[in-house]
């Protein structure tokens, strides 16, 4: 008798291993299968995708406006069509306005290159600055082919953005229609969405839904306010530079739209929105003997920027970006190489998506993990 | 009495109304009935119930679970649901029988605290829940029905406390006079 039973026992045991092994091996290979066409097909998608995650990013960003709006007893179509009215009257406006002078200060900063590197002026503001480093560094000194090369990859680079943005102008339009479907209607389609998830997991899913879209609301609206206030203090900072100091960098509206944007990108950002600055002081002031031969205005530059960074990092970055945000630099890093895949652009892109990533990975798990505490 | 004849004594109103009348569903009819939604006019629950999200139940499905969190409250459009709770030994008991027009979970919108008892459906359900995101989008969108739900939870846990208030207090006086009792058993 007990010799049967142990029999049954592990005939059992036995049955449910090989139905766990079966299940295991079923899901290999669905899991490869499943990978195979990822790989096939990611190409085929990826610009729709691409399109449909800018478009749930302009919706983030736009919808507290639309729900304002509501608030005030507009209608959300309505809302809507009033928002981006006044947002096109808007660009419209400034397009028109501030175009030709933005046009201008590109063409004047791209001139800027050429004409004094054919009479040779670049080299003698290099050979004067080699000189001046050589009182400290002797080791470190510049080769003018070098600088040569870097300024117009650097301006090439701001062509490049250009023509890029203006053959997009198709894709733009696309996402802005999205954009206006994801405003109008978004509620909704995210409502028929969760409604397919089982009543077992619905209660968690519609929270972890609504954790996430109010983190990346957060998140990216912090972003664009700690990009807009380092912006605005470049500009303002670069203009008392070139007053009190006469420190006569050309384009500060540019250089400081640039500074803003590139503080998207931890750690490197700085150094990305100072660049610029120094490289067009350096270019405009080695006419001036006086100011070529101390580079004083290096400095006042450096400090000014330092002075905006720390502006950023402990009144208005504490402020509106989440701590949970926080990335390792070498994650930075390596977020960044895989966004240069899709040149300056990407790599701009790379570090705010790689925090939508974070922001939904961390809400997801997180409710799974509570989901699971609590009912055991 | 003929057809025109019959037409002819329907007031104007009344035909303009029956016209106009909007054919209501069966979830609309239930928010009017429950506490919470009492203070809203029709075309605000009507509102109310696009944001809200209508479940069904199978015979025996959970439908919150003791222990879990919560986030909603759930308002029943027809069916009958049992409400357990685990007692000394870890078993379940059940506390009441829910029906047609009944809520449960309420205080889950406002406070993500553990679900204090296991509701599952008795019989098929089709339920409605209101959950805390759903009221926190009312709250920016609509405020003005926002606020009117958020007074109503209030008042239902003000009834609540008052009650639990009371309770509290006999169950201290009855305290007090078995000490009483007590004492003078002692002496």
């Amino acid at each position: 008798m007990q010799v049967s039973d142990d029999h049954s026992v592990n005939q059992k045991f036995i049955r449910a291993f090989h139905s766990a092994l079966f299940k295991t091996l079923v899901n290999f290979v669905l899991l490869i299968l499943a990978l195979i066409a990822a790989y096939k097909f990611i190409p085929f998608i990826t610009d729709a995708v691409f399109m449909i995650i800018m478009a749930v990013v302009l919706t983030a960003v736009i919808s507290p406006a639309i729900d304002w709006l509501e608030a005030k007893g507009v209608k959300r179509g309505i809302a809507v069509a009033l928002f981006f009215i006044v947002t096109f009257s808007l660009v419209g406006m400034v397009i028109a306005r501030g175009a030709p002078a933005l046009i201008d200060e590109i063409g004047k900063l791209k001139n800027l290159i050429p004409s004094t590197s054919t009479n040779g002026t670049v080299d003698q503001l290099i050979g004067k600055f080699n000189a001046w480093v050589a009182q400290y560094l002797p080791s470190l000194q510049i080769e003018p082919s070098m600088v040569a090369k870097v300024t117009s990859s650097f301006f090439s680079q701001i062509g490049t953005i250009v023509t890029t943005t203006l053959s997009a102008f198709s894709s733009f339009l696309f996402i802005l229609i999205i954009t206006v479907f994801f405003l109008v209607d978004g509620r909704r389609m995210m409502k028929a969405l969760i409604g397919m998830v089982p009543n077992q997991y619905f209660e968690m899913s519609l929270n972890i839904a609504y954790k996430t879209q109010e983190q990346l609301t957060n998140f990216l609206r912090g972003q664009l306010i700690a990009a807009g206030g380092v912006g605005i203090q470049s500009i303002l900072g670069l203009h008392i530079l070139n007053w009190v100091f006469d420190a006569n960098i050309s384009g500060p509206f540019l250089i400081g739209g640039i500074a803003g944007v590139a503080n998207i990108i931890p750690y490197i950002g700085p150094f990305a929105g100072t660049l610029p600055a120094i490289v067009v002081s350096l270019f405009n002031n080695f006419g001036d003997p006086v100011a070529a031969s101390h580079m004083y205005f290096i400095p006042h530059i450096v400090v000014m920027f330092i002075i905006v960074q720390l502006i950023d990092n402990n009144f208005i970055s504490p402020l509106v970006v989440s701590g949970a945000m926080e990335m390792h630099p070498l994650t930075v890093m390596l977020v960044i190489l895989i966004g240069s895949k899709w040149g300056v652009v990407g790599m701009l892109l790379a570090v705010p998506g790689w925090g939508i990533i974070k922001v939904i990975f961390h809400e997801i798990m997180s409710g799974i993990r509570q989901h699971r505490a609590a009912v055991g | 009495m003929s057809k025109s004849e019959s037409k002819m004594t329907v007031p104007l109103y009344e035909s303009v109304r029956r016209r106009f009348r909007r054919n209501r569903s069966e979830a609309e009819i239930v928010l009017s009935t429950v506490h919470i939604f009492s203070k809203l006019s029709r075309s605000e629950i009507r509102q109310v119930e696009n944001v809200m999200h209508v479940r069904h139940y199978t015979m025996n499905e959970t439908i919150v679970k003791q222990g879990a969190p919560g986030s909603g409250m759930y308002i029943i459009v027809s069916g009958n649901v049992g409400i357990y709770i685990l007692n000394h030994d870890h078993e379940e008991q059940l506390v009441t029988e829910l029906e047609k027009g009944d809520f449960f979970g309420e205080i889950a919108v406002l406070n993500d605290a553990p679900r204090t008892a296991t509701a599952r459906a008795l019989e098929n359900c089709t339920i409605l829940g209101f959950y805390r995101p759903d009221l926190l989008g009312l709250l920016e969108t609509k405020p003005q029905i926002g606020i009117k739900i958020l007074l109503a939870l209030s008042e239902v846990l003000a009834t609540r406390l008052s009650m639990t208030n009371e309770e509290l207090s006999r169950a201290q006086r009855q305290l007090q006079k078995l000490e009483d009792e007590r004492r003078d058993a002692g002496e």
